[in-house]
């Protein structure tokens, strides 16, 4: 009998076709009369459009459609807020907004036609900080509309009372910069038409389901006008969620043209398209009692949003609150604004929002420790959540393995006898260590009082079963682990399930891939589907062996009586039977799961939105050239409590994915931005880590089992970014005595930064 | 990318020719790793690409003790960095070339199209000017051979005609002078280096008899750090000298600034560079 593979580190079930390059993304795509669309974007961060001419565009041999904001419907579209049209109408808000749209039989036709659109702007005086946002009598980005996105204010127990309590009290003003998702595949859309003008869409989309019901509403059609399949997606990071306008343009142009188009950005036009992470500054002053306890937390947030708000609201409250659920805390004060500006639209990244606070916070409880002179790692520990606690917004942890992923990170770097400083391999090098830590929500009811997902097993007559979910897997694994979920249940092997594409038409419905949250939810509706299956064939094999069912058992595909191989009957047998016995009824079981959590409440924010939350710590060693400012990530050891690791390989490349992405945003990436305009939209000029790039990511995967999580499993994708750069930055300061607190930690600002403190300053 | 027609030539001056009857709309292609990239963008759009991989022997590499190394311009980076005569002789041009931009690129740039992009961010400029090669330009009307200090005019302009071909570089024997070639990347996730130093020096001992230092990439074509040079001939160079060396190349270096580095940051590294490479070449404890 084969063993269930939960546990194992078994690869990816779409991994070979992958690496092997037979995958199909929406790039390879093509169907019969396909046109290739092309669209023509702002070069102005804020301009009013007064004349557009693209009579020479559309007189082009081999153009099809040519499409502006004078076309698309007047209906408007978005995540939360209302707030895009398909192509900029009347004006643009940011430089690379889409103002119009071609498609023709080829692609350098298409790109010849852009050329030939004229459009005349009247430049607009821009907004570019939020600061000069925020000022009275400033343009308005959105007109009639403040360029307040959103505010939040949080305030529990007395934080003003607890400050007078505290020991040490520190205080500083943090910023970070956009992050790009830099995944391999730019966002593409294929669309098709049927003869009767219904839309088939193939986009690798983290939801089909979002993306039919955006999409419809930018065409200002009923949802089931349109059939999503979800393609193969080539990595997706948060950047592939529907908030950027890529499938309702690819969706327009086909409707209007009555014939297929394609829609791939080139690498440029996904960094101007896609929604990077949000642009924040920090301010931030807490206290910490003579033992370590942290007395209380205060914290001023300015997020740019640039000119579209996407899921950005719903990331700021993440800034806001989330890291609170880390500590044992009582006093937190939190005002938080998100703020329209001309920049590029700012949106969803992996962690959500929750690294725009962990870089202030981790950075703050080394320094406060420093100066109440205890260990920084001590401090972690000392004020760390454990299981069974709730924290001060009312997260009820059923697992938090927080205090030993710190132990572990720690000891894991050696801290004890690193930590201090010490000399490097030269005389202008210096060393040090720093700690993070990081906390993720696995599943989150904040979009909707639902959160839950649905899946159905189908078992064929040849015993094999098709799983079908409407979430998406991103590339992470979660098929596999959903097939691996599914098999073990069900007694049959990994290779008998096939998870079949999600698709608006056959898939049920589903919210789709992001807040780690379709391992939990998915993971258990197919517990308990594949349970329901189990059942049918077992009462099926029952009736015809002649036995109790409950005195059966299904392993490796085989159905028998418990204890004695022989006597039995296949899966496939059974699956077969039940459709003759029972009136051609196959198995074909449905089940929901619904996570036990509650909305929060609207304005106090109080409520345990989560069935489980993940946690995680990271140590890092670091080395920096004092002569030229290099930062080299010596080593670096990261523990990640997710629950259980169903399957360790695909957790392992999920952790070192999640850490690189961190150490990229704390040391390499950067948005060059001039008067609004992107400079370095391409991988010579923007610097994502490459492999050299890369310490050795050592790791430990901490087990808390916790007790909703399927077989104990909690999110594993997004936590270990979260620790990243509040570590980094803490590394860096143990070296060299100087602290930087704004991110990226360029070798310019440690020059500087060691200068200032040559000459007695303490920040750079 | 745009249609257009590929011609290819079977020698230097057919290239040349064939240059000279199309003008403008023509664009030679060696390796291709850079005009590619230009193509998929419409930065250029050629109506003809003369492609030079069907010229015979232009890839040569030769050595001779008396008149030095010569280079067939269509030799790829990884050509010069694993030829045997270049490891022996002039082992800074092999490490240098061991290390321009990524393995993709070795394995598929050439040394010509290099210099004939001219690109500042690049390693081969710096490296050759420094060892004193010139180049051999051959167009329909003859050959001419150019001092690399004078092949480079601005940022990715050169001396070159346009009707002329580089086919060949040019380096004297060394004799017994020795030298140092480093490359300095802001960070470890970039390919390109922001600032190039290539110093060959006659020395006895830490004494330095003459030097040749070259200064690149946070410039806009490679420059002799001048000063540098008559500062150290004929001194012993010690840790004292390193440092006033480094003031000067600080204080006498134009450089670029923009968001691949500031100028305060070049100069300050320009010294940091100087003053290692001049140490290891000279054999000076820095620390």
């Amino acid at each position: 009998m084969k063993p269930s593979t939960i546990g194992a580190s078994v690869p990816q079930i779409r991994a070979r076709e992958k690496v092997l390059g037979a995958a199909q993304y929406v790039g390879d795509m093509k169907v019969a009369g396909m046109l290739h669309g092309k669209v023509l974007r702002s070069p102005y961060p804020h301009a009013r459009i007064v004349h557009v001419d693209t009579s020479r565009a559309r007189a082009l041999r081999g153009v099809k459609v040519v499409v502006t904001g004078a076309d698309v419907p007047k209906r408007l579209w978005g995540p939360i807020h209302k707030e895009h049209h398909i192509l900029a109408v009347d004006k643009v808000r940011f430089a690379g907004e889409e103002v119009a749209a071609v498609a023709a039989i080829d692609e350098a036709t298409a790109l010849d036609a852009l050329e030939l659109i004229r459009i005349e702007y009247e430049p607009l005086p821009a907004v570019l900080h939020p600061d000069e946002a925020l000022k009275p009598g400033a343009p308005q980005v959105h007109d009639g509309h403040s360029n307040l996105a959103r505010e939040i204010r949080i305030n529990r127990g007395d934080v003003d009372a607890a400050f007078k309590s505290a020991a040490a009290i520190h205080e500083a003003t943090y910023d970070m910069s956009y992050q790009y998702h830099g995944y391999m595949e730019p966002m593409g859309t294929l669309v098709v038409p049927d003869p009767s003008g219904r839309l088939t869409i193939y986009a690798p989309t983290q939801s089909v389901f979002f993306t039919r019901q955006f999409t419809a509403e930018a065409l200002n059609v009923s949802s089931s006008e349109l059939r999503v399949i979800q393609t193969e997606i080539g990595g997706a990071f948060g950047g592939k969620l529907t908030e950027d306008a890529n499938t309702p343009i690819a969706a327009f142009l086909a409707r209007k043209a009555g014939k297929p188009v394609r829609l791939v950005n080139n690498r440029l036009e996904d960094f101007l398209a896609a929604r990077s992470s949000i642009p924040t500054r920090v301010w931030l002053k807490m206290g910490l009692a003579k033992d370590g306890r942290i007395v209380a937390k205060d914290s001023v947030i300015v997020a740019d949003n640039g000119a579209y708000s996407g899921l950005a609201p719903e990331m700021v409250l993440v800034t806001a609150f989330r890291t609170d659920s880390l500590h044992r805390l009582e006093n937190v004060r939190s005002h938080a604004r998100l703020v329209f500006t001309n920049n590029l639209p700012s949106g969803t990244f992996r962690s959500f929002g929750t690294q725009q606070m962990a870089f202030p916070l981790d950075s703050h409880l080394t320094v406060l420790a420093d100066m109440i002179g205890v260990d920084p790692v001590e401090v972690q520990l000392r004020n760390a959540l454990r299981t069974g606690d709730t924290s001060v917004h009312g997260w009820r942890l059923g697992s938090c393995g927080l205090a030993e992923c710190v132990e572990r990170a720690a000891s894991g770097v050696g801290w004890h006898e690193k930590r201090g400083g010490s000399p490097g391999a030269s005389g202008t090098r210096r060393r040090g260590v720093g700690i993070g830590t990081g906390i993720h929500v696995t599943a989150n009811r904040q979009l909707g009082n639902w959160d839950g997902s649905t899946v159905v097993v189908k078992v064929n007559e040849d015993g094999r079963v098709v799983l079908m979910t409407g979430e998406s897997d991103l590339g992470q694994g979660s098929n596999t682990v959903l097939a691996q979920i599914c098999a073990a249940e069900l007694g049959v092997p990994l290779e008998h399930i096939t998870v079949a594409q999600p698709d608006t038409d056959t898939s049920p419905f589903c919210l789709g891939t992001f807040a780690s949250r379709v391992t939990i939810l998915a993971g258990n509706a197919v517990i308990k589907a594949a349970r329901e299956a189990k059942d049918k064939l077992l009462a099926m094999a029952a009736e015809k062996l002649e036995v109790a069912a409950s005195d059966l058992v299904v392993e490796d595909g085989r159905i028998h009586v418990k204890g004695v191989e022989g006597h039995g009957m296949t899966v496939a047998e059974a699956a077969r039977m039940h459709i003759f016995r029972r009136s051609g009824e196959g198995i074909l079981v449905r089940a929901t799961y619904d996570a036990p959590t509650e909305m929060a409440d609207k304005q106090t924010f109080l409520g345990n939105v989560a069935p489980a939350y993940s946690f995680a710590a990271l140590a890092a060693q670091v080395e920096v050239d004092t002569e030229t400012g290099q930062v080299k990530i010596v080593d670096c050891f990261v523990a990640d409590d997710c629950g259980k690791a169903l399957n360790p390989l695909a957790v392992e490349g999920q952790i070192n994915g999640a850490v690189l992405q961190g150490i990229g945003w704390a040391l390499y990436e950067n948005f060059e931005i001039e008067e609004g305009r992107l400079l370095n939209g391409n991988f010579a000029d923007y610097h994502m880590p490459t492999a050299e790039a890369s310490p050795v990511l050592r790791h430990a995967i901490v087990e808390t089992i916790d007790p909703n999580g399927p077989f104990g499993a909690k999110g594993a994708s997004e936590t270990a970014l979260v620790p990243v750069a509040g570590a980094i930055a803490n590394a860096v300061a143990d070296a060299i005595g100087a602290r930087i607190i704004s991110l990226p930690i360029t070798p310019e600002k440690v020059l500087a930064a060691l200068r200032a403190k040559s000459k007695g300053g303490r920040h750079a | 990318m745009r249609d257009f027609t590929v011609l290819k030539p079977s020698s230097a001056r057919e290239a040349s020719r064939l240059l000279a009857e199309h003008g403008d709309g023509a664009r030679l292609m060696a390796g291709g790793t850079a005009l590619i990239l230009a193509l998929r963008q419409r930065l250029v759009t050629p109506g003809h690409l003369v492609y030079l991989g069907g010229v015979p022997a232009m890839n040569a590499v030769t050595y001779d003790a008396k008149t030095g190394l010569r280079i067939g311009a269509l030799a790829r980076h990884i050509d010069v960095a694993t030829n045997a005569a270049v490891k022996t002789h002039y082992p800074m041009l092999a490490s240098m070339a061991a290390q321009v931009a990524n393995p993709q690129v070795r394995n598929q740039g050439t040394l010509g199209g290099n210099l004939c992009y001219a690109d500042p961010a690049s390693d081969p400029p710096t490296c050759l000017m420094a060892l004193g090669a010139r180049v051999l330009a051959t167009s329909n009307a003859g050959e001419r051979e150019i001092a690399l200090d004078a092949f480079f005019t601005d940022y990715y302009q050169t001396a070159l005609r346009p009707e002329e071909v580089l086919t060949e570089i040019r380096i004297p024997p060394l004799g017994d002078a020795t030298g140092a070639y480093a490359r300095f990347r802001r960070t470890e996730a970039e390919h390109r280096p922001m600032l190039t130093l290539g110093i060959v020096a006659r020395r006895d001992g830490n004494m330095c008899r003459s030097a040749r230092i070259v200064i690149g990439a946070s410039t806009a074509t490679p420059v002799r750090a001048s000063g540098v040079e008559q500062l150290l001939e004929g001194k012993p160079v010690t840790r004292a000298l390193l440092d006033q060396a480094a003031a000067l190349v600080r204080s006498q270096t134009e450089v670029l600034s923009d968001f691949r580095g500031s100028a305060d940051y070049r100069r300050e590294i320009a010294g940091v560079v100087l003053r290692r490479t001049a140490a290891s070449l000279f054999g000076v404890e820095l620390n």
